[in-house]
């Protein structure tokens, strides 16, 4: 009797599953989900891709060597160049709050000029410094933020990696100083 | 008619494309290459064992250097010029100095 009533019970969680998978697929073909960029995710949904995105870089970035000279000049006037060129217009710079990308992107890319006290990933600077390289090389998948390993080496990103650690301090004066690329650099190997 | 209808297309289409390239602001996706504006910078509020400050002064050193190369240029170039007028002068002098010696009375 144990036994029948355990088959009962299984094959209404298969039918059930069974169910739900089959609305699943209608759903997705439907084609009734909103994919604009101008639609925004539930709250639950939001925090289901933030922790997913969160957990993974940090899982994929802890074996990750952060150069001893990361704070030196040389590579914040490296990295200078290559920001304003490549990030700039989606992650801002001093005295601009908001650009084409800045307001039609979703998720909002985070403006990188200003600090992010409230919204800190990391307390420790050397886990944050790898998440930064993490991100930069690798990009994020259906967020707008490509993987500019392709083409730039690893040296060079954390050139980046330098600079922006420093973004937040800057002002629009030197930013500008920092971030002139003269004639004839194209900013290319 | 048929004819018409295709260049009528083509200049919609035309037309479309053109509206969509403006609907951004070209600055937005352009790559300037410029000097760094060093001028004004107050070098005495500057705490140089901050690399920003470091970064900052080798920047405008570099730029500094490149004025100080073309104004020494253009100096150079003076000077040459300078001896040019004295070159000239001499030679005009010493024409009329000719001439003079030719209308000896």
């Amino acid at each position: 009797m144990k036994t029948m009533t355990t088959i009962s019970c299984f094959k209404k969680l298969l039918l059930l599953a069974s169910i739900l998978l089959l609305g699943a697929l209608a759903f997705i073909y439907s084609g009734i989900y909103p994919m604009g960029a101008d639609s925004k995710h539930f709250p639950a949904t939001y925090w289901v891709l933030e922790t997913l995105r969160e957990q993974s870089i940090a899982r994929a970035a802890k074996d990750i060597v952060v150069p001893d000279n990361i704070n030196a000049s040389t590579r914040l006037l490296a990295g200078g160049a290559d920001y304003n060129d490549m990030c700039a217009s989606c992650h801002l710079k001093p005295e601009k709050s908001s650009s084409d990308f800045s307001l039609g992107l979703y998720p909002v890319p985070p403006n990188l000029a200003i600090k992010h006290d409230d919204h800190a990933h990391s307390d420790d600077e050397n886990t944050e410094d790898k998440r930064r390289f993490w991100i930069i090389k690798h990009g994020i998948k259906a967020s707008g933020m490509p993987s500019w390993a392709p083409g730039h080496d690893d040296e060079r990103i954390w050139n980046m990696v330098s600079f922006i650690k420093r973004l937040p301090d800057l002002n629009a004066q030197q930013y500008q100083v920092l971030t002139a690329r003269k004639k004839g650099d194209t900013g290319h190997h | 008619m048929k004819k018409l209808m295709i260049h009528s297309m083509a200049l919609l289409a035309t037309a479309f494309i053109a509206s969509t390239t403006l609907a951004h602001d070209p600055s937005e996706h352009m790559t300037k290459n410029e000097e760094p504006k060093c001028a004004g910078m107050d070098h005495s509020k500057m705490d140089m064992t901050d690399p920003v400050a470091q970064a900052m002064m080798e920047q405008c050193s570099m730029s500094g250097d490149k004025q100080k190369m073309d104004m020494k240029h253009s100096q150079h170039k003076n000077m040459h010029s300078s001896e040019k007028d004295k070159e000239s002068m001499r030679m005009k002098m010493k024409a009329n100095h000719d001439s003079h010696d030719e209308h000896q009375h």
